[in-house]
């Protein structure tokens, strides 16, 4: 019964840290006033530039280095037309979001149709470096050990990249900077902020935290290409609505990817839970699949609906959000 | 110092315009011809055969113009749609959202209706449907208005939360659900009584679903409806300006409301017909005009009639593609996403070069 909780715990942990990735990219974009929908897209270029380089020289740290690079590449593309062309930010994002999932399944179908087939991950060198890592003594801690501290290096990379981010915001002057023109874009110009340059490092650096969440995703899922599915599978729509559930935190973003988390595991793990405790958790087998998929949506619904009726102050959403900034437009 | 600036040039020409967009699209055309040489594809004929759709040399050539019509219909009402609500500067981007709610309700009364003469049944259907997404729309305007709530958010979490009821009408066996085909033991989504699956003109074997014959229409409607109706006019100001409106006398929250309800409406409109024409619902019968819509919309630059052409193009280039798709193996019709994309980046980059010049720092000055 323990192992049925201790398992639970574990796929939070293990299928879920993408989402953390995409969220704290994506609240490192939205602090600087940009609105980025390209999550999805962001993340399946990384997965499958990253996999692709990670097979080929058999190096974790290549695949990260370059799933980072292809995805900040997807940002540059993104700061270039809505921050110096001044596009709009929803289209822009929107198409990078098509543009990346194509993409995905351009590269998929022409290496698996190419002579030297879909590389697979199973036995290989990339797939050694991807094995948990026991953090001495903690990891043997009944149920909390397993959960937290038996993980592979990407999710304690995932957890210490929203804590400096989280310290980054709050506690440096380049990042007091950068929510001074995410909330007021004119007042930081006339500080003498180079809006252009802090939005370009941001939204490049941004997205190649998502990038390095899709590589993830890719090693995670056994990193086979499917002609049907892409490996992101939603995680990137999930992300944009877990920002806001994190109101803009990066560390409150580490709870939250818990928390819905917690949800997509009752999906899929109902099973185990109702067999294992009958009669207290019996109950959900009979809740339907797609209701714990579209959780994360309603509760940020509501969320959006509650904080915004009750003009809510402590709302961190940044007020230029999704507005670009044209000096001469005042 | 930087010695240029940028600066908005002094009135539109839309000659200038159409030829940077013509430059775009040739170079992302450019582009895709690299890729799908880079492929062992010959581009030429792979273009040949997405730009005429498959029709040369075809026996049933008329099957693949009602396939691209049923392809477009959806697009271009939904195009329109947004377009409308992008006039007042309202983000709604739930597009997919509204016509999902659209499709269920026309498929409630497709299901339960029965008996009524088809041209009815089916006005029954368009109404269920128009009412419900406009409902919907409302909903997210009022918060808008009222509360403030950042609609673009709001919107797209309810495509997911539709998403994921359409596909659980669709994957639950269960007496109540009256969705599902009972004939089949795994759960799929039935077809319509034949009541409620359009129909249309015969020219020769051609069959022209009385959904293009609206489309059409509603072209027109909506082209005269902003051109020439008070409403129209409002909404222009408020876009423009809802400070300006608001000055002017204008009720801009009700503005607001009404325009937001007319558009959903619309996209419920898109459902219902696509419904009806297809004969069934399914998760994937939205085929993405949410998403399309949007980029078709601001392709069109919110223009009536450039976005009728702008989604007769893109409805050439997705179904182009997916009829290219059966020659080729090592392509599939998602080429049309990447094309797409890669047009649109271009377009914008065009859109930015049309709208701006670049100056010396000194003439400025003077």
């Amino acid at each position: 019964m323990i192992d049925v909780i201790t398992l639970f715990l574990f796929s939070i942990v293990v299928y879920n840290i993408p989402l953390l990735y995409g969220t704290a990219g994506e609240i490192m974009i939205e602090k600087s006033g940009s609105l980025n929908l390209g999550v999805e897209g962001t993340m399946a270029i990384g997965a499958v530039a990253g996999y692709l380089a990670g097979m080929r020289s058999g190096s974790l740290l290549v695949a990260c280095l370059v799933s980072f690079a292809a995805a900040g590449l997807v940002g540059a593309v993104f700061s270039f037309l809505t921050v110096t062309l001044q596009a709009n930010q929803n289209v822009t994002g929107l198409t990078i979001t098509t543009f990346g999932v194509a993409f995905y399944y351009f590269i998929g179908n022409a290496v698996s149709n190419s002579p030297s087939k879909w590389p697979a991950l199973g036995g290989s060198r990339l797939d050694q470096q991807f094995a948990p890592i026991e953090i001495p003594l903690l990891s043997k801690i009944p149920v909390i050990g397993k959960t937290f501290f038996s993980h592979t290096v990407l999710i304690y990379l995932g957890i210490i990249i929203a804590i400096v981010m989280w310290f980054y915001f709050e506690k440096t002057v380049p990042g007091l900077k950068l929510r001074a023109i995410g909330e007021n874009p004119g007042a930081a110009d006339s500080l003498g902020v180079n809006i252009t340059l802090y939005k370009y490092i941001h939204i490049i650096i941004g997205s190649g935290i998502m990038g390095i969440g899709g590589l993830y995703m890719a090693l995670n899922m056994g990193g086979t290409f499917e002609g049907s599915n892409c490996w992101i599978n939603g995680y990137g729509w999930i992300s944009i609505a877990l920002v806001i559930f994190a109101n803009w935190s990066p560390a409150k973003a580490i709870l939250g990817t818990f928390i819905f988390g917690f949800f997509n595991t009752l999906r899929v793990q109902n099973a185990p839970l109702a067999t294992a405790f009958p009669n207290t958790l019996g109950w959900l087998t009979k809740i339907p699949a797609q209701f714990f998929s579209a959780l994360p949506f309603i509760i940020t619904l509501i969320v959006l609906l509650i904080s915004s009726v009750r003009k809510n102050n402590n709302s961190c959403e940044p007020s230029a959000i999704g507005r670009n900034y044209y000096r001469e437009d005042r | 110092m930087k010695k240029y600036h940028l600066v908005r040039r002094s009135g539109q020409s839309i000659k200038r315009l159409l030829i940077y967009y013509l430059i775009g699209i040739t170079i992302s055309m450019g582009i895709g011809a690299v890729l799908l040489w880079s492929l062992g594809i010959n581009p030429f004929e792979y273009y040949g055969r997405m730009l005429t759709i498959g029709m040369v040399g075809n026996k049933y050539a008329y099957k693949n113009v009602e396939g691209l019509l049923k392809i477009l219909v959806p697009l271009l009402i939904t195009s329109l749609a947004l377009g409308l609500s992008f006039k007042m500067r309202f983000w709604n981007i739930g597009g997919e959202g509204e016509f999902l709610i659209g499709a269920i309700s026309a498929a409630i009364v497709a299901f339960n209706v029965t008996g009524l003469p088809r041209p009815l049944t089916i006005l029954l259907m368009c109404i269920a449907a128009m009412l419900s997404s406009g409902l919907l729309g409302l909903a997210v305007a009022f918060f808008k208005v009222r509360f403030n709530t950042n609609e673009t958010l709001v919107t797209l979490m309810l495509n997911y939360i539709m998403l994921y009821l359409i596909t659980y009408l669709g994957k639950t066996k269960e007496d109540w659900n009256f969705f599902l085909d009972p004939k089949s033991a795994r759960p799929i989504f039935g077809k319509f009584p034949e009541s409620a699956i359009m129909d249309g003109i015969k020219i020769g074997n051609f069959n022209l679903l009385w959904s293009v014959i609206i489309a059409v229409a509603l072209i027109i409607f909506i082209y005269i409806y902003l051109k020439y109706t008070k409403h129209g006019y409002e909404i222009s100001v408020v876009g423009d300006s809802a400070a300006t409106a608001k000055y002017a006398g204008m009720k801009v929250s009700r503005i607001i409301m009404r325009t937001m309800f007319i558009s959903s409406a619309m996209i419920g409109l898109a459902a219902g017909l696509t419904a009806s024409a297809s004969g069934t619902i399914s998760e994937t019968v939205t085929n993405n005009v949410g998403w399309t819509g949007i980029v078709v919309a601001w392709l069109g630059k919110l223009s009536v009639p450039a976005i009728a052409v702008t989604s007769v193009l893109i409805a050439i280039l997705q179904f182009g593609c997916k009829t290219a798709a059966t020659k080729y193996p090592s392509i599939d019709s998602n080429f049309a996403d990447l094309l797409q994309g890669i047009i649109l980046f271009s377009v914008l980059t065009a859109d930015f070069c049309a709208t701006f010049t670049l100056k010396k720092k000194e003439d400025a000055k003077k």
